[in-house]
């Protein structure tokens, strides 16, 4: 399809808005409901996706955590769809054979499913009745507080995830990126029905949300579709409250220190940046490839093949907000963390100083326009790329990304580390493991009958 | 470009030293993904010593007679390609290849794979850093609780020599430091061959082309040992519990495991996998899940699953726990599962876990990297290609009376070795 006018009469209850590399965006009248529709009938499946414009960014004190307690309650049923009735939203998904989960991050919610795609009118109906119908129920709310606390101890036993959550928290001080997504434990234990409800009446409404439908559909036929089941759906009371709150510079290098049991160390480097629909966003990924994207990159042969770290893994955070360049690295047992930290700093250093050479930011270029043109093999992939770019961006900026990456030139990457690689910005975490070995009965319990 | 039969679509070549090769055009975009197989696993290795097969596999791509292993990844990597081989003990007969390219790349991807698979050299020099870091990897390793408790259940139930046992991380770093070059060369010598071979190739491609390629790089290699899999014994289940401890851990992981007998190729496969689904295939609507996570809180995971290759394998079910919520996670856990056996599935089970089954199928095969996979993972169990047409009129088949005697014939609820990771040693008895 391309271009307007829409053709069928179910396209009436649309605007029109644009269209870009074959993405047609599209407005529910009564609503406001964005909608996004990609054709691609590579296969007979769809993937309908719901992303709606709240995260752990829209969270205070008191009640972090509370985006992703009520992703979880989301799945407890409406008055259509509930266990009782034996019609499960999972249940329901899952007998016709779906790929599907919902997912909750610092600038957006998401819930998406791939389905065969003459199911697609029931995955619609479905997030429609979710949409404004979740029950909500205190008496569902306990039992799955203690499993978003399951979720949140496991992300406690891994190193990475400790240091991860760490480093925000101590990078951001103002700014709602402080707290995970997960929440903290004691507020994930106890924020109430209550308050999750009022969460959930002032950010789910059709105008704080976009709908994609990605995969094997006519546009008139899925039309018709969201219209039958969101088209009544009213729009929000009130407008959507938003993030005022914005992080100061830094002021000085921040470093903290982890001591838990373990067996290996890890250093994490974070650098203040940018936010995502800043120019500097593809200097920066471009960047974040040369020092490591695979192991020609520089990164990876100082630390990995000089035998000082297991791994390197960076990574150029995009979100709505001003967010950091970070380098996480497992140190490899009897080497010194400090070694890995100057290693890292050196390269930083170097980088900024000395720049690039045109085939780093060739390969790295190369390497981010292929992941786009492998990401439109599966409709699930596109949708997934899609749903964030529209939480920290808009989906024109995931459409126009491969032009403004094969923009980026050596002397944009040499800028953006100058710019951005400064000691005034930087928070270095560090995992230290104490030593073991004097758990009594860890050796006698493992003992096996060879 | 799915509605017309998979049979049909393929382009099929075997050569004459054994090779098989497989290509489906599929040009909806600009890629292409790359799956196969050749028998290259642990299984071939001595019994002491299994982990010669996965160093042998993921040493590849260290050097070829012809390039440095810094040249074969700056030529992947410069284009946004990616090959890989491994070998682990999830399945002790194969060794895996997965590759993805642009098309326009098509033909140094191949190039490349067949260049490795045929000239390697194995470094001394780039055995010698694998091995350290492979060493801290291992030590990185045991300190994750699920780790952990796998390793413990496979170690309780399989002797060791069998391909599933599983050392402790002190014995398997000490079998690696005493490997040597020279014994990735004899282990290569004796199992990379042309006999034993399958690539499948789905994308935007030329199959003829490709298909010439691929001859003209692989005709003249050799044909190598027969593609025999020597028989793998099933051991009687150990019904114990272990615990262990690890200090500093918020979550803990248990892992119920017991001996099954069940292949891939076994008739009573997809029985069996239709059952399981109903019992814990998915947290979120699985029987288990239900209990265990829906209703009592006691987890954010719990799953079960056969293990099934060309050896039979465990049924393994895990789950995460507060430690203080082990006992009655593990309770409630074997509870379901006796419950199971003894009634079975419901028709409205079955006839869900028919139509996700069916479902599933098709949205796995909604790209090229599924497509590639189910091809080859189709063949290599002898399934035939015609499997994946007929997967749909399989599965309708199955009564609840065959999948119920199937589970219950696989799985007895007194036989599960029950293994904890975590830090107990605070929580009361």
């Amino acid at each position: 399809m391309s271009g307007p006018p829409i053709p069928s009469a179910a396209g009436s209850a649309f605007d029109f808005v644009t269209e870009t590399a074959g993405i047609r965006e599209l407005r529910l009248r009564s609503n406001g409901l964005r909608v996004l529709l990609l054709e691609n009938a590579v296969a007979p499946v769809v993937t309908f996706a719901i992303v709606y414009h709240v995260g752990s960014r829209n969270e205070a004190v008191g009640y972090t955590g509370s985006t992703h307690l009520l992703e979880h309650l989301m799945f407890k049923g409406t008055p259509e769809y509930s266990r009782e009735k034996g019609t499960a939203i999972a249940a329901v998904l899952e007998a016709m054979g779906a790929r599907f989960n919902a997912t909750t991050w610092f600038d957006r919610t998401n819930y998406y499913e791939t389905i065969p795609s003459d199911q697609l009118e029931t995955a619609v109906r479905l997030e429609a009745s979710r949409m404004r119908g979740a029950l909500l129920r205190d008496e569902d709310r306990a039992p799955e507080m203690t499993v978003v606390r399951n979720e949140f101890e496991r992300g406690e036993n891994s190193p990475f995830q400790v240091l991860y959550k760490d480093t925000f928290a101590v990078a951001f001080r103002e700014h709602p990126y402080h707290h995970p997504t997960i929440g903290w434990r004691s507020d994930i234990e106890g924020v109430t029905t209550a308050r999750l409800k009022e969460f959930y009446d002032v950010f789910y409404h059709p105008n704080n949300a976009t709908a994609m439908l990605i995969g094997d559909f006519t546009e008139p036929e899925a039309l018709a579709i969201v219209e039958r089941h969101f088209g009544a759906v009213p729009p929000s009371p009130a407008p959507i409250p938003r993030v005022y709150t914005v992080e100061p510079p830094q002021e000085g290098e921040r470093r903290f220190i982890v001591r838990r049991a373990g067996q290996v160390a890890w250093c994490a480097l974070s650098w203040r940046t940018v936010e995502a629909v800043h120019a500097d966003t593809h200097a920066l990924a471009v960047l974040g490839n040369v020092l490591g994207g695979g192991l020609t990159s520089r990164l990876y042969q100082a630390l990995v093949e000089n035998s000082l770290a297991l791994s390197v893994t960076v990574v150029p955070w995009q979100l709505r907000d001003p967010a950091l360049f970070s380098v996480f690295a497992p140190v490899r047992p009897g080497v010194e963390p400090s070694a890995v930290e100057a290693v890292i700093r050196d390269e930083a250093v170097r980088v900024a100083r000395d720049g690039v050479t045109e085939a780093e930011v060739e390969k790295a270029r190369v390497q981010i326009e292929a992941e786009v043109i492998f990401d439109r093999d599966s409709t699930d992939q596109i949708a997934a790329s899609l749903s964030e770019a529209i939480a920290v961006a808009d989906w024109e900026w995931y459409a126009h990304y491969p032009v403004a990456i094969r923009a980026v030139t050596r002397a944009d990457v040499q800028r953006v580390a100058a710019a951005y690689f400064q000691d005034d910005g930087l928070t270095v975490g560090t995992f230290l493991p104490k030593p073991t070995a004097a758990v009594p009965g860890a050796e006698e319990d493992e003992e096996d009958e060879e | 470009m799915t509605r017309r039969g998979f049979a049909e679509q393929v382009q099929r070549r075997m050569l004459s030293n054994g090779a098989e090769l497989l290509v489906l055009e599929n040009h909806f975009n600009p890629t292409l993904a790359l799956s196969g197989s050749l028998y290259g696993g642990p299984l071939y290795a001595p019994p002491d010593r299994r982990t010669i097969a996965s160093m042998t596999a993921g040493e590849l791509m260290k050097g070829t007679e012809r390039r440095s292993k810094l040249e074969i990844a700056e030529d992947l990597e410069s284009r946004g390609a990616s090959l890989s081989f491994s070998s682990d003990s999830s399945d002790p007969v194969g060794t895996d290849i997965a590759g993805a390219a642009l098309s326009r790349d098509a033909d140094l991807l191949l190039d490349r794979l067949v260049e490795i698979l045929r000239t390697p050299t194995f470094p001394e020099e780039e055995l010698e850093k694998e091995k350290k870091r492979l060493a801290g990897a291992i030590r990185q390793q045991q300190d994750q609780t699920s780790a952990r408790a796998q390793d413990a259940a496979a170690r309780r139930i399989y002797p060791p020599g069998h391909p599933f046992h599983r050392r402790t991380g002190e014995e398997r770093i000490a079998r690696l430091e005493s490997l040597t070059r020279s014994d990735l060369q004899t282990f290569y010598g004796a199992r990379y061959a042309a006999g034993t071979l399958r690539l499948v190739v789905v994308g935007d491609v030329a199959s003829d082309a490709i298909l010439d390629g691929l001859e003209r790089r692989l005709a003249d290699w050799r044909r190598g040992d027969p593609p025999e899999i020597p028989p793998v014994p099933v051991p009687e289940p150990v019904p114990v519990s272990e615990t262990v401890e690890m200090p500093d851990k918020a979550n803990a992981d248990v892992v119920l495991a017991t001996p099954a007998t069940l292949t891939r190729p076994d008739p009573l496969y997809l029985a069996c996998v239709l059952a399981n689904s109903a019992l814990g295939q998915s947290s979120l609507t699985s029987r288990l899940g239900v209990r265990v996570r829906d209703t009592e809180g006691l987890t954010y995971g719990i799953h079960s699953s056969f293990h099934a290759t060309h050896v039979p394998g465990p049924f393994v079910v895990t789950v995460t726990v507060k430690p203080e919520s082990r006992d009655a996670a593990v309770a409630s856990t074997l509870d379901e599962i006796s419950r199971f056996v003894r009634d079975g599935l419901t028709p409205r089970e079955l006839a869900d876990e028919k139509s996700s089954r069916i479902g599933k199928f098709k949205v796995d095969l909604a790209s090229n990297a599924g497509i590639a996979q189910a091809v080859d993972t189709a063949l290599y169990y002898g399934l035939g290609l015609e499997y994946l047409d007929r997967f749909g009129t399989l599965v309708s088949a199955v009564t609840k009376e065959e999948a119920d005697a199937a589970f219950a014939r696989m799985v007895k609820p007194d036989a599960f070795t029950i293994v904890s990771a975590g830090t107990f040693e605070k929580v009361k008895s």
